[in-house]
């Protein structure tokens, strides 16, 4: 069994984050680069599941991103993936999100797996749209926003988020699934594990490996940003100390009415 | 692109709002773009469903209530949803931007070769070309994207529209069954732990709470008793799904959900950059803690310092009571 974990370097959330006006693309130089957090959960998921099935099931890292995302894509091994593959190439920049998850299909494709996990979502474009285009160039049945994923034999069982329960669904694999923190909260390298992460495979690959059939990066694009405003800080609004509930409630009973909210 | 297709999520026989808001909206884009409206409905209570559409304005609703769509998970709407984009031609095709409507509009987007703008808080029509405005960065800047290609599909984000009713005309059409399809995502069960309720991402109000709520209780009581007050949905900081005491679809926040209500009342949440981030862009903000110095502070339109567990009951009752009219 093959499973194959997607993962994004994004800034860190307490970076300041900009987009550059003349390339309009957010500038990630000079800025802290982590694992998306939604990741560390698709991470998790693959381990759980490694863990259940023990021998002869691997999880393998796939991500697109800078040579320099390598130390970071370190700690994915370090939790305990066994490998990873990083496909990086200048062609690559300003791939929005047809064409990432076009050519991160192709590098999955071409590593093979029984199952994708994805996170939900990154938390610097927040699109939530990767997994479901990477499924659709997979060509195998894709869940998102998975809370619990079992796998019996080469079935996948899974319950799926609703926004009033859930869904329990089940199909065959191959299959990709996107997993949010329900699933777990994502488990920290041992000691043991960063040191054997040193010697661990990341395996390059560039778009002249992949062969792609339709352009990627900025010329492939889909999508032009055609301007960029910068909205009004929220300000520091009102602070009312109170002493009991009547007074608080009161308060905020007269604010709402000034804004016209009740 | 000429036509407008609104994909229409639809729950107990109605339309969700998000669809209303998005049908109304599409109308305005269509009559600017010198084509059609058309609503996709899907599913049990498809046709009722879509003739209550177009009384929004819908020019015409393509329904099928075929029992694969709700045997098996996505698939075949992406099937019906491909199949009525490519009989209308060139058009914009607008999905909610919630769990459901993200991921038809990915895999929908990857299979046409579509442009994707997600969680669109406006849409344009500007020199014959439409034009979506999202916030990107957590609100922190306002995009506008455009399309390059033939079909282009917007995730918008509830609430970002007006829906307006009463209007008249308009035709239901039967959708014919995708042929040689077949379907792996078998829906073994469909769990409601909550019937009824919306779901923090289309609630217009949004009451969350955070550590300072102490303990599962309050959400289940005082939380939702004002939510329903107000006649919106109990949301969450990351605290309180860690500590187990609320499930993860209630995440208000970085790792939770983004969202923009037009009022959002904070009971204790410190309001750290995580949480900031998935909610910056409501409305407006109302803060209840009984520390006058939490960063929420810094960006609340009101910070009221006191003790939640007085205040949040004695504001429902006022909500209730009506007292507020007086």
């Amino acid at each position: 069994m093959k499973i194959v974990v997607t993962v994004k370097l994004v800034p860190d959330t307490n970076a300041d984050k900009r987009i550059d006006p003349a390339s309009k693309r957010l500038v990630r130089t000079g800025v802290e680069t982590v694992l998306n957090p939604f990741d560390e959960y698709a991470i998790e998921a693959a381990l759980q599941l490694k863990d259940k099935a023990g021998e002869g099931t691997t999880v393998t890292v796939v991500t697109m991103a800078p040579e320099s995302g390598k130390e970071v894509v370190r700690k994915a091994l370090a939790m305990g993936c066994d490998d990873a593959v990083l496909l990086s190439d200048d062609g690559l920049a300003g791939s929005d999100v047809w064409g990432t998850a076009y050519a991160l299909a192709a590098a999955i494709k071409k590593s093979g797996f029984d199952l994708v996990v994805c996170g939900t979502q990154s938390t610097d474009a927040i699109t939530g749209e990767l997994p479901g285009a990477l499924a659709e160039f997979l060509g195998v049945p894709g869940l998102t926003y998975v809370r619990k994923v079992e796998l019996n034999g080469t079935t996948l069982a899974a319950e799926r988020e609703t926004d009033n329960g859930y869904l329990k669904v089940s199909c065959p694999l191959p299959a990709l699934i996107s997993v949010t923190k329900s699933i777990g909260e994502a488990r920290y390298p041992s000691l043991k594990g960063i040191m054997g992460a040193k010697k661990k495979t990341i395996a390059p690959l560039t778009l002249a490996d992949l062969a792609l059939d339709a352009p990627v990066g900025s010329v492939g694009a889909k999508t032009e940003v055609l301007a960029l405003a910068q909205p009004p800080a929220r300000e520091k609004g009102k602070v009312v100390h109170v002493a009991d509930g009547a007074e608080g409630a009161r308060a905020i009973v007269d604010f709402l009415k000034e804004k016209k909210l009740i | 692109m000429k036509d407008v297709i609104v994909y229409v999520e639809h729950d107990g026989g109605r339309p969700r709002r998000v669809s209303l808001e998005s049908a109304t909206k599409a109308k305005e884009l269509a009559a600017a773009l010198g084509g059609k409206t058309r609503a996709v409905v899907l599913g049990k209570d498809a046709r009722a469903v879509g003739a209550e559409m177009l009384t929004y304005g819908v020019d015409v609703a393509h329904v099928a209530e075929d029992a694969d769509v709700d045997a098996f998970a996505i698939d075949p709407q992406v099937d019906y949803l491909e199949a009525v984009a490519r009989e209308a031609g060139p058009a914009l095709i607008v999905v909610p931007y919630t769990m459901i409507g993200r991921d038809l509009g990915s895999r929908l987007g990857a299979r046409l070769g579509a442009g994707m703008t997600a969680d669109v808080t406006d849409l344009k029509v500007e020199g014959g070309r439409v034009a979506c405005v999202s916030p990107k960065l957590g609100g922190l800047t306002i995009t506008t994207c455009g399309y390059l290609t033939d079909y282009g599909i917007a995730a918008v984000r509830p609430n970002a529209f007006k829906a307006s009713g009463g209007q008249a005309g308009g035709e239901v059409v039967e959708l014919a069954k995708p042929a040689g399809k077949s379907y792996a995502m078998k829906v073994e069960d469909v769990v409601v732990e909550a019937a009824g309720e919306v779901g923090v991402e289309e609630a217009s109000v949004v009451v969350s709470g955070g550590r300072g709520v102490g303990g599962p209780e309050p959400f289940k009581t005082i939380l939702k008793d004002l939510a329903d007050a107000l006649g919106g949905a109990v949301g969450a900081s990351r605290a309180a799904v860690d500590a187990g005491w609320v499930t993860h679809s209630h995440q208000v926040g970085q790792t939770g959900k983004t969202i923009s209500p037009s009022l959002y009342i904070a009971v204790g949440i410190s309001g750290a950059i995580q949480h900031k981030v998935g909610m910056r862009t409501a409305g407006t903000i109302v803060a209840i803690n009984k520390d006058g110095s939490v960063p929420i502070g810094e960006f609340a339109d009101l910070l009221v310092v006191g003790d939640l567990f007085q205040i949040v009951p004695e504001l429902t009752n006022h909500i209730k009571s009506g007292a507020h009219h007086a």
